[in-house]
C-alpha cells in the first residue's frame, strides 16, 4: 500500500503508525455504518449479491465507457448513502491512483501500437494502445475498489462477515473470520504497546541491525502471545459449552425495499454486462 | 504482491480460484482432523497474527524497509496446511476491510502467497533443516531460507500471471485489457524487488521468529505431536533428507543445460518437416548421416504428423525470451517442475490423500 | 448428610515443570461463598480451571456433586449438563470475549446448548437490562473498557443460570466504580442457592464477599477459616505474601515499616 506524505524516522515509528492507522481506519468505518443512507438500510446479504456482480463486471468489461458508467453509478450510490466523497477520495481514489498510476505509467511507452505523440527531450513514444491500456487498468481498479469500500463502509463488520454465508461460505469460516477480526485488534494493541515501550527506551535512533532485532523479537513475542491466546480462548470456549460445532442466530430480515434495490442493482449489472461484452 | 481488481482477466481469476478452492478444502479437512475442537480458536488467532505481521516494517540493510507476509514463520510453526488457511484468512480480511488486494483476484493472491508460499516454505525448511537439533542455528537458517524461497516463488507466480495477460487478453485494436506488461518486463520487474527487499524482509522475520522461539518456547518447533499446532501432513523421515543430494545434482544439471548450445551440428533424427526443404539443413543432415543425401521431398508420414502438436516452447525458447541460454535454463526448470509436480500428484493420489504421520491431539 | 458440591482429594498437577497443585485437599458445600486467597502463582487459577473441568489432575481426584470429574466422563450430553451448571469468569476478559459483539457473546452459551432462537433473543435482552449494559449491545469487545468487559463476561455466564460460579480475580484492574458494582453483585449472591468460589489476592474484598477462606501457597492449602480469622493472622498473611511491610509514614510521623495492607479503614 502506498501512503502519501508520511514523514517518519525509522521502521519502528512507521510500523507504529501503520498500527494506529489500522485501528483508526476500522473505527471510522464503523461510524459511517451507523448513518441512515441507502446502503446502510439495505439487507447485508442482498447487498453482497447486489455489489459483487458490479465489482466483477468492472474488472471484466471490455469497454472503457461501460467501466466509467459503473464508476458514476458508484458515485451516485455513495451520495445516496451519505458517504462523503472526500472520504472516498482519501481512502480509495488517491491510493489507487498512486499505486496503479505508477504501475501503469510505463505502459504508455512500452505498449506497441499507433503513435500518438513522442516526448520532446527523451524521444519516448506514447502509443494510443498504451494510453488506453493505462486507462483500462486505472478505471477498473478505481471502480472495483470504490464498490467494495462502499460495501464495507456502510455495513458493520460483523454483518459483513455474517452476510458472506449467502455466498455459501461455510459457517465455521464465518465464525473464524469474526474471531480473527476481533483478535486483530487485541494483537494490534499488544504490538503497539510493545513498540511504544521499545521506543521509550530508545535513545536516538537505533541502527539498522538493532531495529531489525527489535522487529524480529517483537514478532517472536507476538507469536508466543498468539499461541497462548489460542490456548486460553479455547478453554474459554469449552467452558461455555463449545464442543466443536458452530451455531448462529438467524439475524437478517428482508423487506420489499431490499428486493427492490437488489433488482435495481441487478439491472445495472446486466446492462453493463451486455454493453461491455 | 497483492494483486488488485482489474489486473487479471476473468478467466485467469476463475482458473486461480478453481485451483485454490480444492487446496482450501483439503487443508481444512486435514487441519480439522488433527485439531478438532481447537481448530476455531487456533486458526482465528493465527490469522490475526499473520495479519499483524504483514503490517510490520522490517528494517533492511541499506536503510530501506520491507514488508513480510509471514508465510515462512507460519509454515514452520503451524505446518503447511494450517499456514495455508491462516494466511488466506489474513488476506481475506485485508482484501475486504483494508482494500489490500482485489476481490476477483483473491483466489490468485491466495494461490500465490498462501498456498504456494506455504508449500514451498515447508519443503525448503524440511529439506534444509533435516534432523538437526531444535536449538541449532541450522534451523534458523533453514527457516530464513524457507521464507526467502517462498516469497520469491510467490513473486514469480504473480509475475507470470500478470505477464500472460497482455499475451492473451487484448481488444480489437491490440490494447491490453488487463495487466499490460509482457512477461519479459513483468518477471524481471517483480523479481528484482522480491529477490532483494521483500525477500530479505521475509528472511529476517522467518529466521527471527524461529530464533526467538528456540530460546523461549522450543516446544512449538518440536517434531512431537502437539495440539497447539497443526502437524505437517507429508511423509517425514526418509523422503527429503535422503533424496537431497539428488536434488542438488539435478539443480546443477539444470544450470548446465545451455552447454548444449555449444555443440555443433544437429542431433541425428531430430529434424522437423521443413528442414528437408532447407538447403543448409540438408547439408547438416547429410553430414550427420555418413554423407548420405536426405530424400528430396518431405517424408509423407512426417509431413502429416508434424502439424499435430505445436510445442509451447519451440527450440526450447519461449517466445518472449531473447537469450537462448536463458531459454534453455527456463525450459529445464519448467520441465523439471512439471515432472516433479506430476510425481507429487501421483504420490498424493495413491496415498489416498491420507496423512502418513497421523498424530493424536493431546490435551 | 448432603453431598458436597466439590470434593477435592489429594490433587497434584504439574505444568511445564512447575508444580501448580501439590496434594491439595478441599471441600465445598452448596450455597457457600468461598474465597481462595494467595499470591499470584500459588495455584488458585489452576484449581478454578479444574473445578470447571478444563484441566484434570495428574494425581488425586475431584468429585462434583458426588460424581467423579474426569476427562473421559466429560463429553457429549454429560458435558453439556455440566457446562450449564458450572461457570467460570476468567481473569483476562479478552480471552472470554471472543465473539464479534456483546449480543453475540451473551448469546454464545445458549447457542451451544441449542436453545430455540426466540428464547435466546429474549433472554439475552433480559440479561442486558439486568446488568445495565443495553447500550453496549452492538459494540465490539475491543471498544469496551475493562469494567464493561467484565460485566459482559459475567452476563455471558449468568444467562445460563449456573449453580456454581467460579471467579478468577474479578476485581483486578477495575476502576473504583466498576469494582464496587462487582462487589455489590457478589454480596448479593449471599444466602442464595448459588455456590460462589472467588480467587483473589485482594484482602479488602473477602469480608464482604466470602463466608469462608482458604489460603494457598505453592499449590497447597496452608490455612482455612472465616475472613476475620484469616485477616487477624498477620504472620500467616506475611508469610504467604498477601501483605507487605514496606516503609511508609502515618501522616507527618516518622518513616517506619510494619506489616499492613492498603485499603479502606473500617
Amino acid at each position: 500500500m502506498i501512503r502519501a506524505g508520511r514523514k517518519s524516522r525509522g521502521a519502528v515509528e512507521r510500523t507504529l503508525e501503520s498500527f494506529v492507522d489500522a485501528m483508526e481506519h476500522a473505527f471510522y468505518s464503523e461510524q459511517i455504518a451507523k448513518e441512515k443512507g441507502l446502503l446502510q438500510k439495505f439487507d447485508p446479504r442482498l447487498k453482497i449479491l447486489a455489489i459483487l456482480p458490479l465489482i466483477v463486471i468492472a474488472a471484466l468489461a471490455r469497454r472503457l465507457s461501460v467501466i466509467a458508467a459503473l464508476f458514476v453509478f458508484a458515485l451516485v450510490v455513495a451520495m445516496l448513502s451519505k458517504v462523503p466523497l472526500s472520504t472516498l477520495a482519501k481512502r480509495v481514489w488517491l491510493g489507487v491512483l498512486a499505486f496503479t498510476g505508477i504501475i501503469s505509467f510505463p505502459a504508455l511507452f512500452l505498449t506497441p501500437g499507433r503513435v500518438v505523440f513522442s516526448l520532446p527531450l527523451v524521444g519516448w513514444i506514447v502509443t494510443e494502445q498504451g494510453l488506453r491500456a493505462a486507462a483500462y487498468l486505472i478505471l477498473r481498479a478505481e471502480t472495483a475498489a470504490t464498490f467494495s469500500v462502499l460495501f464495507v463502509l456502510c455495513t458493520p463488520w460483523n454483518k459483513v462477515l455474517k452476510a458472506l454465508r449467502v455466498l455459501r461460505v461455510p459457517l465455521v469460516l464465518v465464525v473464524i473470520l469474526g474471531m480473527t477480526y476481533r483478535y486483530i485488534f487485541l494483537l494490534l494493541r499488544n504490538a503497539h504497546d510493545m513498540f511504544t515501550s521499545r521506543r521509550s527506551r530508545m535513545v536516538g535512533r537505533l541502527d539498522g541491525r538493532q531495529q531489525r532485532r527489535a522487529a524480529t523479537a517483537s514478532a517472536g513475542v507476538l507469536m508466543s502471545k498468539t499461541m497462548q491466546l489460542s490456548a486460553d480462548v479455547y478453554m474459554a470456549m469449552r467452558s461455555r459449552g463449545f464442543q466443536g460445532e458452530v451455531y448462529a442466530l438467524d439475524d437478517f430480515r428482508t423487506a420489499w425495499f431490499d428486493w427492490a434495490i437488489l433488482g435495481l442493482f441487478i439491472m445495472v449489472a446486466a446492462a453493463a454486462l451486455w454493453w461491455g461484452r | 504482491m497483492h494483486i488488485p481488481d482489474g489486473y487479471l482477466s476473468p478467466s485467469t481469476c476463475a482458473v486461480l480460484y478453481g485451483i485454490a478452492i480444492p487446496f482450501w478444502y483439503g487443508a481444512f479437512a486435514r487441519v480439522k482432523r488433527l485439531l478438532n475442537t481447537r481448530l476455531v480458536p487456533l486458526l482465528a488467532v493465527a490469522s490475526a497474527f499473520c495479519f499483524v505481521i504483514m503490517m510490520f516494517n522490517v528494517p533492511l540493510p541499506g536503510g530501506t524497509t520491507g514488508h513480510a507476509v509471514g508465510v515462512g514463520a507460519a509454515a514452520v510453526v503451524l505446518g503447511p496446511w494450517a499456514s495455508m488457511l491462516s494466511v488466506s484468512i489474513a488476506l481475506l480480511i485485508q482484501a475486504i476491510f483494508f482494500g489490500d488486494g482485489g476481490i476477483t483476484t483473491f483466489g490468485a493472491n491466495c494461490f500465490n502467497m498462501a498456498i504456494a508460499g506455504s508449500l514451498v516454505a515447508h519443503f525448503v525448511y524440511r529439506a534444509t533443516a533435516g534432523r538437526s537439533a531444535i536449538p541449532s542455528s541450522r534451523r534458523v537458517a533453514a527457516a530464513a531460507l524457507a521464507g526467502y524461497a517462498a516469497i520469491n516463488v510467490s513473486a514469480l507466480l504473480t509475475a507470470c500471471e500478470l505477464g500472460i495477460q497482455p499475451l492473451f487478453f487484448k481488444d480489437a485494436s491490440g490494447t491490453p485489457l488487463y495487466a499490460p506488461y509482457a512477461p519479459h518486463i513483468a518477471i524481471p520487474a517483480m523479481m528484482l524487488g522480491h529477490l532483494t527487499f521483500a525477500g530479505m524482509a521475509e528472511l529476517f522475520v522467518s529466521g527471527g521468529v524461529v530464533a526467538y522461539l528456540q530460546k523461549t518456547n522450543p516446544a512449538l518447533l518440536g517434531q512431537k505431536p502437539s495440539a497447539s499446532k497443526a502437524q505437517a501432513y507429508f511423509p517425514t523421515g526418509g523422503g527429503w533428507k535422503a533424496t537431497r543430494p539428488l536434488w542438488i545434482r539435478v539443480a546443477l544439471l539444470m544450470l548446465l543445460t545451455p552447454i548444449g548450445i555449444l555443440a555443433a551440428g544437429t542431433a541425428w533424427g531430430e529434424w522437423g518437416a521443413r528442414d528437408f526443404s532447407d538447403p543448409q539443413m540438408r547439408q547438416q543432415i547429410a553430414a550427420a548421416s555418413g554423407n548420405v543425401a536426405p530424400p528430396s521431398t518431405q517424408p509423407v508420414g512426417l509431413a502429416r504428423l508434424s502439424s499435430l502438436w505445436a510445442a509451447p516452447f519451440p527450440q526450447y525458447a519461449p517466445p518472449f525470451v531473447r537469450h537462448p541460454a536463458f531459454g534453455y535454463v527456463m525450459s529445464a526448470m519448467f520441465g523439471t517442475g512439471l515432472i516433479l509436480g506430476a510425481f507429487l500428484l501421483l504420490a498424493w493420489i495413491t496415498a489416498g490423500g491420507r496423512p502418513s504421520d497421523a498424530s493424536q491431539a493431546s490435551p | 448428610m448432603t453431598v458436597p458440591v466439590y470434593e477435592v482429594r489429594d490433587v497434584t498437577y504439574r505444568y511445564h515443570e512447575v508444580t501448580a497443585l501439590n496434594g491439595l485437599n478441599l471441600t465445598i458445600m452448596q450455597g457457600q461463598r468461598i474465597a481462595l486467597l494467595g499470591a499470584n502463582g500459588s495455584g488458585k487459577s489452576t484449581l478454578l480451571s479444574m473445578l470447571d473441568g478444563l484441566c484434570f489432575p495428574e494425581k488425586g481426584s475431584i468429585a462434583f456433586q458426588g460424581e467423579p470429574l474426569t476427562e473421559s466422563r466429560l463429553n457429549g450430553e454429560v458435558e453439556y449438563a455440566f457446562r450449564r451448571r458450572v461457570a467460570l469468569v476468567f481473569q483476562n476478559p479478552d480471552v472470554q470475549l471472543f465473539n464479534p459483539t456483546v449480543f453475540d457473546e451473551i448469546a454464545f452459551g445458549p447457542l451451544q446448548l441449542q436453545w430455540p432462537g426466540e428464547e435466546i433473543r429474549s433472554r439475552v435482552n433480559e440479561m442486558l437490562e439486568q446488568m445495565e449494559i443495553v447500550h453496549l449491545k452492538e459494540r465490539s469487545p475491543h471498544q469496551l473498557s475493562t469494567g464493561e468487559k467484565k460485566r459482559v463476561a459475567l452476563a455471558s455466564v449468568l444467562i445460563l443460570d449456573p449453580e456454581v460460579l467460579l471467579l478468577d480475580e474479578p476485581t483486578a484492574a477495575l476502576d473504583p466504580k466498576s469494582e464496587s458494582q462487582m462487589i455489590d453483585f457478589l454480596v448479593g449472591c449471599s444466602g442464595g442457592r448459588k455456590t460462589v468460589v472467588t480467587a483473589t489476592h485482594d484482602l479488602d474484598l473477602i469480608e464482604d464477599i466470602a463466608d469462608h477462606c482458604h489460603v494457598f501457597q505453592r499449590g497447597q492449602v496452608v490455612a482455612s477459616g472465616t475472613p476475620s480469622e484469616i485477616l487477624n493472622d498477620q504472620q500467616l498473611l506475611l508469610s504467604t505474601n498477601l501483605i507487605h511491610a514496606h516503609r511508609h509514614a502515618h501522616g507527618s510521623g516518622e518513616m517506619h515499616s510494619h506489616p499492613h495492607r492498603h485499603g479502606h479503614g473500617h
